[in-house]
């Protein structure tokens, strides 16, 4: 599942920069890979889902069904030259399950938000042409969208596995602007309704007993839009509405070719390190918006994970505990600035009894991105996942309780 | 199995449920440049208006709401002049057989309004009509209508004007009428409102030949505008004073009232003004356009090319739109004075009156006079006609009607403007709109 480790912000957010686009790619993953910069391309993973590489799931394990739910909260700091703010969001992440189709083919299903759209611009001032007048206009913008993805990984032999994935992104993006000028006031509401299926590969290869490569490709996609559109506005002190729900056409969101490499591997006996490298090509993508180009992107992500003995006998022996960073140098340049942005996470896998690889997933990150520089933007905010990652065990009879 | 996707549904929806709920309130302020607005608004202020003037064939008088009387001369409009006509009715008919006629007197109370220099003498004159006031055809009187009197004052009255006093004007009158009023009430001639109206018709108030003061109102009603007989009447041991009353008919349909209100000899410009259907456009008239109330001249406003806004890109509403006219610089004094409002009215193209403009059925349009910045010579009237301007816009059909600026209750005054029409470089008319556009892509 790459497309979820393409952006470097947030997840359920309060963003400015979800303005832009299809608001704030959403970064948070599945699992444990929230606790490793959101590392896990080349991640050999057969305890839990791993849900950035479709070929990873030929490894569920036979009589296992997985299961994940992930809540996310953040806490977004923003600030520019003059002005700073800080706002909460709580919301859930993920769904996904995944289980066993026949020997060394597995299947998953994922519900994520793929983008998040949620701002708050007040006071945005504009000039009225043909005066040296300006108005001041709020802006807010509420929605998103959401990827319900369908995985099949199968492994051509025990070392070598191929998956694909077929995503549904769809969603609405509410945009509302207003304005008061003189005696009249003036809405615009915008819903924009995006939908489109794009398709993704995967592929990982077991070099070593201990050491995974992986790569994945996105392919791009166009996302359909259509809007609809209110508009209101007082003329002589009297509410019109001027236009009522109507639909229109608005131009396709082209989402770009993204290409992921990955590796993991065992440091000593305790560490697993998991480190991915993304380039999306939004260059090729042509789309600009008003204030800004799309341009493209690099994704660079470290994560370890530490345990000490899965077999272990004192529980703390069983936890894992994780580290990682992810920089990304942004896909959006404003007056030529990319927005980039770093995380720093860390997370702890706790074991959830032991007959299972059920697992509590708790992740905490901590984010930066933008600048304040001239007109931008700067973010830092405080991102806490938390995912059951459960396993179910069928068929098996219960030898201990 | 089945629990797990009980399970799942469930958080489903919860996941669903939630994605709507991070919305917070905001103070931030992001900065003009961190994101343009979405939607473009513009100035326009070179709407074409076209301004002309216009004069009524006659307005309706009979419905004026107060009397009108008095004469002025005005450097551009003329000798003013406004006479009232008005039927009486009594207020009883019986006069005890014992009395005796004392005097009779005509009473009228200012109503505030007065137009031109009052601090000069004005001059009435009372006649009796000699045939009864009523419409030549339809229902009502007009300003141009005609009524006959009997040449000879039956009383007259040399005043300087007090309107904003509150009190009332005592106009003696010919003893001769009063005897003659008296004996038919004694002698029960008079004993009812047929028989009254036919022996006594009604005024006439007719200003004073020479005058050159003020145009003054009178209130209009029975209580403020009387004619009262006084006559004596005797009790066990004195005699003891009495009075009948004639007030000001205003019962009777149609109403035996109008002011009929005329202004001789205007400038060269107004005389052209011959017919009803005659646009004086302003550009033909050295930028200048008139109102005056009473007479019947009101400026006629024009947009013609409103429509021509469609010729800009993408879709786009109306959201303000301020016309703006200034009064011709010195045309106004402390005498001639300007009203702070203006109201505005429909016609059709034969300059027929059609309704007042209104927003929302309601609501009035107002000019109102915007004098902020007076010291730099720069006073204008304002009208909103941003509701108006949406109708010519969206309307299909182009419309023959057009505005005309008149005073509120202009068939009761005789104020008088000049205007800057358009052509007047730095002076003229202007409409200053707000547009806003907000989908460009669509045409």
């Amino acid at each position: 599942m790459t497309g979820l480790a393409n952006a470097q912000s947030e997840g359920l957010t309060s963003s400015p920069y979800s303005l832009y686009g299809l608001g704030v790619i959403n970064q948070t993953s599945i699992g444990k890979t929230n606790g490793m910069g959101y590392a896990g391309i080349g991640l050999r993973s057969e305890t839990e889902i791993n849900n950035l590489n479709p070929s990873n799931f030929a490894l569920i394990p036979q009589n296992s069904f997985f299961y994940d739910i992930g809540v996310v909260g953040e806490l977004n700091s923003y600030s520019n030259a003059s002005y700073s703010e800080s706002k909460s969001t709580l919301n859930f992440s993920n769904l996904a399950f995944a289980f066993r189709i026949a020997d060394r083919l597995g299947a998953g299903v994922s519900l994520v938000p793929y983008t998040d759209v949620g701002y708050t611009l007040v006071g945005l001032e504009t000039n009225i042409e043909g005066s040296n007048e300006t108005f001041n206009s709020n802006v807010t913008g509420l929605g998103g969208l959401n990827d319900l993805s369908i995985n099949l990984g199968y492994g051509l032999s025990e070392a070598f596995r191929l998956g694909i994935k077929a995503s549904f992104l769809f969603g609405n993006i509410e945009e509302t602007e207003g304005f008061a000028i003189s005696n009249s006031y003036f809405q615009l509401d915008e819903v924009t309704n995006y939908s489109g299926v794009r398709l993704g590969i995967g592929a990982q290869y077991d070099i070593f007993k201990d050491f995974t490569i992986g790569s994945t490709v996105q392919l791009p996609v166009s996302l359909k839009g259509n809007v609809t559109r209110s508009v209101y506005k007082t003329l002589d002190d009297v509410e019109i509405q001027v236009e009522d729900e109507e639909g229109d056409s608005v131009s396709d969101f082209k989402l770009p070719l993204e290409l992921g490499f990955g590796l993991s591997t065992k440091l000593i006996k305790s560490f697993t390190l998991s480190a991915d490298y993304k380039h999306n090509f939004w260059d090729s993508t042509e789309q600009s918006e008003n204030v800004g180009t799309y341009i493209d992107q690099d994704i660079y992500a470290i994560g370890l994970e530490y345990l000490k003995n899965e077999r272990g006998f004192k529980y703390w022996d069983r936890v894992r505990y994780r580290g990682g960073f992810n920089y990304d140098n942004g896909y959006l340049a404003i007056n030529d600035n990319k927005i980039d942005g770093y995380a720093i996470t860390a997370g702890l896998g706790l074991p959830v009894g032991r007959t299972s690889n059920s697992m509590l997933n708790i992740s905490y990150s901590y984010g930066s991105k933008g600048q304040i520089q001239n007109i931008l933007v700067k973010e830092n905010y405080h991102t806490i996942t938390i995912n059951f990652s459960l396993e179910d065990l069928w068929f098996r009879d219960r030898k201990i309780n | 199995m089945g629990k797990v996707f009980c399970f799942l549904s469930l958080s489903i929806f919860v996941l669903w449920s939630c994605s709507s709920e991070n919305y917070n309130a905001s103070d931030f302020l992001a900065g003009e440049e961190f994101t343009d607005s979405n939607i473009r608004v513009a100035l326009i202020d070179t709407i074409t208006v076209e301004i002309s003037t216009m004069k009524f064939d006659s307005i309706v008088a009979s419905e004026s709401s107060r009397v009108l009387v008095g004469k002025y001369n005005d450097p551009e409009f003329g000798v003013v002049k406004s006479s009232a006509y008005m039927g009486l009715m009594p207020s009883s008919y019986v006069i005890d057989s014992e009395a005796e006629y004392d005097s009779i007197a005509l009473y009228m109370k200012y109503d505030s309004y007065y137009y031109n220099d009052t601090l000069r003498t004005n001059t009435l004159h009372v006649k009796r009509l000699s045939a009864t006031l009523k419409p030549s055809e339809g229902d009502y009187l007009y300003n141009t209508s005609e009524a006959e009197y009997f040449e000879d004052d039956i009383g007259a009255l040399a005043f300087m004007p007090r309107p904003m006093d509150g009190d009332s004007l005592e106009i003696k009158l010919s003893d001769a009428l009063g005897v003659d009023l008296f004996e038919k009430f004694q002698e029960k001639e008079i004993t009812t409102s047929d028989q009254f109206k036919d022996y006594f018709k009604g005024i006439a108030l007719i200003p004073g030949q020479t005058d050159n003061g003020s145009v003054i109102g009178f209130t209009k009603s029975s209580e403020s505008i009387f004619v009262r007989l006084y006559f004596s009447e005797a009790e066990e041991t004195e005699r003891v004073q009495s009075y009948l009353d004639l007030n000001m008919d205003v019962i009777s349909s149609p109403v035996p009232f109008f002011n009929r209100i005329e202004s001789e000899n205007p400038n060269t410009n107004l005389e052209t003004l011959s017919d009803q259907e005659v646009n004086l456009d302003s550009k033909d008239t050295g930028g200048l356009s008139y109102i005056q109330s009473g007479v019947g001249i009101a400026t006629r406003v024009e947009f013609p090319h409103i429509k021509n806004l469609y010729d800009i890109k993408g879709r786009g509403t109306i959201l303000d739109a301020v016309l703006k006219i200034r009064p011709l610089s010195g045309s106004f004094t402390d005498n001639l004075i300007l009203k702070d409002s203006l109201s505005v009215y429909i016609v059709d193209q034969n300059n027929d009156l059609i309704s007042q403009l209104l927003v929302e059925e309601i609501a009035p349009v107002q000019g109102i006079l915007n004098r902020d910045n007076e010291e730099f010579n720069d006073i204008y009237y304002e009208f909103s006609l941003g509701s108006y301007i949406e109708e010519l816009f969206t309307e299909e059909m182009e419309t023959e009607e057009a505005l005309i600026l008149l005073p509120d209750n202009y068939n009761s005054t005789v104020d008088r403007f000049i205007l800057n029409g358009s052509g007047n470089t730095g002076y003229s008319t202007v409409m200053e709109l707000t547009f806003a556009i907000y989908d460009e892509e669509d045409d």
